[in-house]
């Protein structure tokens, strides 16, 4: 295979992410998760969870008012102190302790990266007379008079910077710093948060009506700017929130990024708080276990019917997938991904990827299942994408984990079953092994191989590597599955050959037979494989030794376990991630190792 | 996430301790007698009082480590069970300058969790999975396993009851234990069987000797304990793995359970995240109780940066309640 660039790779990926349009991500959030009332059970989540919002990650929805503030942060950053000045008013004393305070080296010592002295966006927020607690860390002697507090808050670091300044004797008394921590943000960016929040869809298609700025900030309409947190992304949020019919609707804002993070109503208590804020975290979490991981979801598109949802431990799940009415699928999954380092001797993980709450994962949803439009060069649309995002918490940095699992489904009957790492992982010396299992809804199925000539029946239960010597049909198939009417499946594997960035599979591929009794992985299955097995040893071998079952004219599984070396160098990045700073805070540069294979119609004897 | 570094104490002679109890009881029952305050009863002139009397595991000196300098793991990241690790005189326990031991036995349990020494240096741990279930299969995550003070061997201690088995979204079974040296009480709290929308937890009250559960708690999900004296009795303190609340339960006499479970404080919206569980509880000499908190939401992630804070509270006696303080 020719070798791809860096500039390659990075074509690839933006082509493949602009083929996957964005159509009806939102809709789905808003409307896939309806229950009605009288079917919930006491403990069930309630509507204020179920008609919550997440907004999409991925949304390039920016607001052309943020636009003016976005350019006064470019310019800031190219100033030898990248910092931008308190938006606020303030009074000749305070713009002198600003100042003062700006002069000091120790107070600006975490503005720029200490390893390339890349600028960090940075603000002064706030510059108050100083209390006398603030005098505690002043070292000697020091009076309240004409003395100042300075905060000044680090984007990409989430730090805390105070300075002490006197302003008399133009001397800043003491600095310290406060990591993880965000001080009160000033007037004009409570501002923007309310406008981001009363501009974003969904906050008005909740709210009822676009709420008007003028009546957002008035007092009798109730509108708080709540303090909430963002504990994933780790950015700086507020929580503008509306007050109607004795409900509180909290629209979550970030204002690293400019964007809004989700929307959820709360009952107003007598206070007029709630005990807890709604957060980033409880807003996601509580969602997808709601809507993803309690129920069901009936996906009805293009002639694909399908139930979906979350499980404990085996991912996204699909089930009674059809295809013009006729059986496909009994289910998908992905059960495991196994990743192993080579430079330590069985050191490594077996991951389990599941729902946030209540489950076996290790790397878990926080975003819903997104279904994406899928189109070909010409920009036609050929069918669709059903897909979710696994991450640990704080990916990319080193030993977390991003995996996307993906469904296609095409106009003309193809459908494809996938995934991949987005790294970072614990090393650039890791092999990523993903178990997907699928299960076929033909009662009377058989399995065949091409041996180069003809296709070769498989008579029992049997796994088979897909190595450079494999044979495959001028069309790429490697496998077949035909029932009694030759009817079925080619099943064509990862080789490179998907436009996805793909480097080829390298897959162990298990058939088995479906039983039901004993289960062989039908139901949730814990961690089926260790992490360090570089052999067939996998997991799906257990349900085929010591004794292959005959698979004749039967109902089959098929077990697709890819292996994905990951690349660090330069221009070959491949399962991994970096994060890199981008307009003075960090941004994830994304190379993910897709894998799986694709299944074409047989259209049988007919 | 829940494993820890249990720092061994010196011995108390035995004799000893069985005078310094009843001289516990006497103080206990005269500073109530003349209505001194809870905080004048200083814990730290009897040993029972603020229940720190963990032996030394005669097999320790054994096997050639100094007992002062060793303490007991489940947190190595590489190495499943429990290890004895020796830290070199000037504390350090980097892997240069320390020795580390792990009887054969040890790994027996998978990864573990809790551990807590009683009086005779018996040392007893609780299986907790890491990042999977391959080594902590659920039907196993109920048992307690003792390693004998004398011979460093590592035996099934206790296995407590199933709530549930058919709830497979739950990994967890015992995560806490808490040890009352007056009465050789081993608490374990287990939270097997719950699911998020049933708590099904317990909290045992065990006989350190024989392993035979004594008394219990019922749907109670129970993470971290601690075991103070205050307003003249026995508390056992609890964090819930359900929410950041810490309840207490009063203990008598004889180690059981009276009453039922009370808020004692929050830390809800406290720290960078605001919802931590408190998954160890620490009483200083002083009367300030530790709550050690981390993230936990019934899943196997493990977070990289170690997301534990630590949040001290003071009783405070006028008002009566936990005060937090730092």
């Amino acid at each position: 295979m020719k070798p791809k660039t860096n500039s390659n790779l990075l074509f690839l990926y933006t082509k493949m992410k602009q083929t996957f349009f964005l159509v009806i991500a939102v809709i789905i959030t808003l409307a896939a998760c309806k229950i009605k009332k009288e079917n919930q059970s006491a403990n069930s989540y309630g509507d204020d969870v179920l008609q919550s919002v997440i907004a999409d990650a991925d949304s390039l929805k920016t607001f052309a008012f943020v636009e003016a503030h976005v350019e006064e942060i470019k310019k800031t950053l190219q100033n030898a102190l990248p910092v931008m000045l308190c938006g606020d008013t303030l009074n000749e004393q305070q713009k002198l302790a600003q100042t003062t305070a700006l002069a000091d080296t120790v107070f600006t010592a975490n503005v720029k990266n200490k390893e390339n002295n890349q600028p960090y966006r940075n603000e002064i927020f706030a510059v108050y007379p100083a209390r006398e607690s603030d005098l505690a860390n002043v070292k000697g002697t020091a009076s309240i008079t004409n003395t100042y507090r300075v905060e000044m808050y680090n984007y990409p670091l989430n730090l805390t910077s105070i300075a002490i300044v006197n302003t008399v004797q133009q001397r800043v008394l003491a600095v310290y710093t406060q990591a993880q921590t965000q001080p009160d943000i000033p007037l004009y960016l409570k501002n923007i948060a309310i406008k981001i929040a009363i501009e974003s869809p969904e906050v008005q298609v909740a709210y009822g009506i676009k709420p008007s700025e003028k009546e957002a900030l008035m007092a009798s309409t109730k509108t708080a700017l709540n303090r909430t947190r963002c504990e994933r992304s780790r950015h700086l949020c507020v929580a503008p929130t509306f007050v109607k019919d004795g409900k509180a609707l909290w629209a979550v804002v970030d204002l690293t990024d400019y964007k809004l993070v989700g929307v959820r109503w709360t009952n107003v208590g007598t206070t007029g708080e709630v005990a807890s804020p709604i957060t980033e975290r409880k807003l996601q979490d509580d969602k997808i276990t709601a809507c993803f991981c309690e129920k069901e979801t009936v996906l009805d598109k293009q002639g694909w019917k399908m139930n979906y949802m979350l499980t404990s431990s085996d991912g996204l799940r699909i089930a009674q997938v059809s295809f013009n009415g006729k059986p496909v699928l009994q289910s998908a999954k992905l059960v495991d991904w196994h990743v192993s380092y080579s430079g330590t001797d069985g050191f490594g993980y077996s991951d389990a990827v599941g729902c946030p709450y209540f489950s076996q994962a290790a790397v878990i949803a926080f975003e819903p299942p997104k279904i994406l439009s899928l189109k070909d060069d010409n920009n036609i649309e050929t069918g669709f994408v059903l897909e979710q995002v696994f991450k640990s918490e704080q990916w990319p940095k080193p030993c977390n984990y991003n995996y996307r699992q993906r469904f296609e489904f095409y106009k003309d009957g193809r459908f494809r079953v996938a995934a991949a790492s987005i790294g970072r992982g614990c090393g650039n010396d890791g092999t990523y092994r993903p178990v997907f299992r699928i299960a076929f809804a033909e009662e009377q199925n058989n399995f065949a191989e091409w041996n180069g000539n003809s296709w070769a029946n498989w008579q029992n239960e049997k796994w088979q590597l897909q190595q450079a010597t494999t044979a495959y049909t001028a069309q790429g198939y490697q496998y077949e599955f035909t029932n009694k009417n030759a009817e079925g499946y080619f099943m064509q594997p990862g080789n490179g050959n998907f436009n996805d960035g793909g480097r080829g599979d390298n897959a162990y591929v298990y058939v088995t037979k479906n039983k039901l009794v004993p289960d062989e992985g039908e139901a949730d299955l814990v961690t089926i494989g260790p992490c360090c097995n570089t052999d067939y040893h996998q997991g799906p071998e257990k349900f085929i030794e010591p004794a292959p079952d005959d698979i004749q004219n039967t109902k089959l599984v098929l077990w697709y376990v890819a292996q994905l070396k990951n690349d660090d160098s330069k221009g070959r990045e491949y399962c991994w991630a970096e994060s890199v700073l981008q307009n003075g805070v960090y941004v994830t540069k994304p190379y993910p190792c897709f894998c799986g294979p694709m299944f074409i119609p047989i259209p049988g004897k007919k | 996430m829940n494993n820890k570094l249990f720092i061994l104490k010196q011995p108390a002679g035995k004799t000893v301790m069985g005078i310094k109890s009843v001289l516990s009881k006497i103080i206990a029952v005269a500073c109530i007698f003349f209505l001194f305050t809870i905080s004048a009863c200083k814990e730290q002139e009897v040993v029972f009082e603020n229940n720190d009397c963990k032996a030394q595991p005669p097999f320790i000196k054994s096997i050639g480590f100094n007992p002062g300098k060793s303490a007991f793991s489940t947190s190595e990241k590489k190495i499943k069970g429990l290890l004895l690790i020796q830290i070199n005189a000037n504390g350090d326990t980097s892997n240069g300058g320390r020795k580390t031991y792990q009887h054969p036995s040890w790994a027996m349990g998978g990864w573990l969790g809790p551990i807590q020494i009683d009086k005779a240096g018996n040392c007893f741990v609780a299986p907790v999975p890491v990042i999977n279930l391959i080594d902590n299969p659920v039907a196993k995550q109920n048992i307690i396993y003792k390693v004998a003070a004398a011979t460093g061997e590592m035996q099934k201690f206790a296995e407590l009851p199933v709530t549930d088995s058919s709830i497979n979204t739950n990994p967890f079974g015992i995560i806490g234990l808490a040890y009352l040296c007056e009465t050789n009480t081993l608490y374990a709290a287990s939270v097997q069987g719950s699911s998020r929308k049933e708590e099904k937890g317990f909290i045992y009250a065990i006989d350190a000797a024989s392993g035979k559960i004594v008394d219990k708690v019922s749907g109670v999900d129970a993470f971290g304990m601690g075991i103070s004296y205050s307003s003249g009795s026995r508390q056992l303190y609890f964090g819930s793995a359900r929410s950041s609340d810490v309840f207490a339960i009063t203990l008598s006499k004889e180690g059981k359970f009276s009453g039922k479970p009370i808020p004692a404080f929050s830390i809800n919206n406290l720290g960078p995240r605001g919802d931590d569980k408190v998954r160890k509880i620490k009483f200083d000499k002083t009367g300030k109780l530790q709550a050690i908190a981390i993230e936990f939401n019934y899943n196997l992630t493990a977070p990289t940066e170690k997301q534990e804070n630590i949040y001290t509270f003071m009783w405070n006696e006028q008002e009566k309640r936990w005060v937090l303080v730092e």
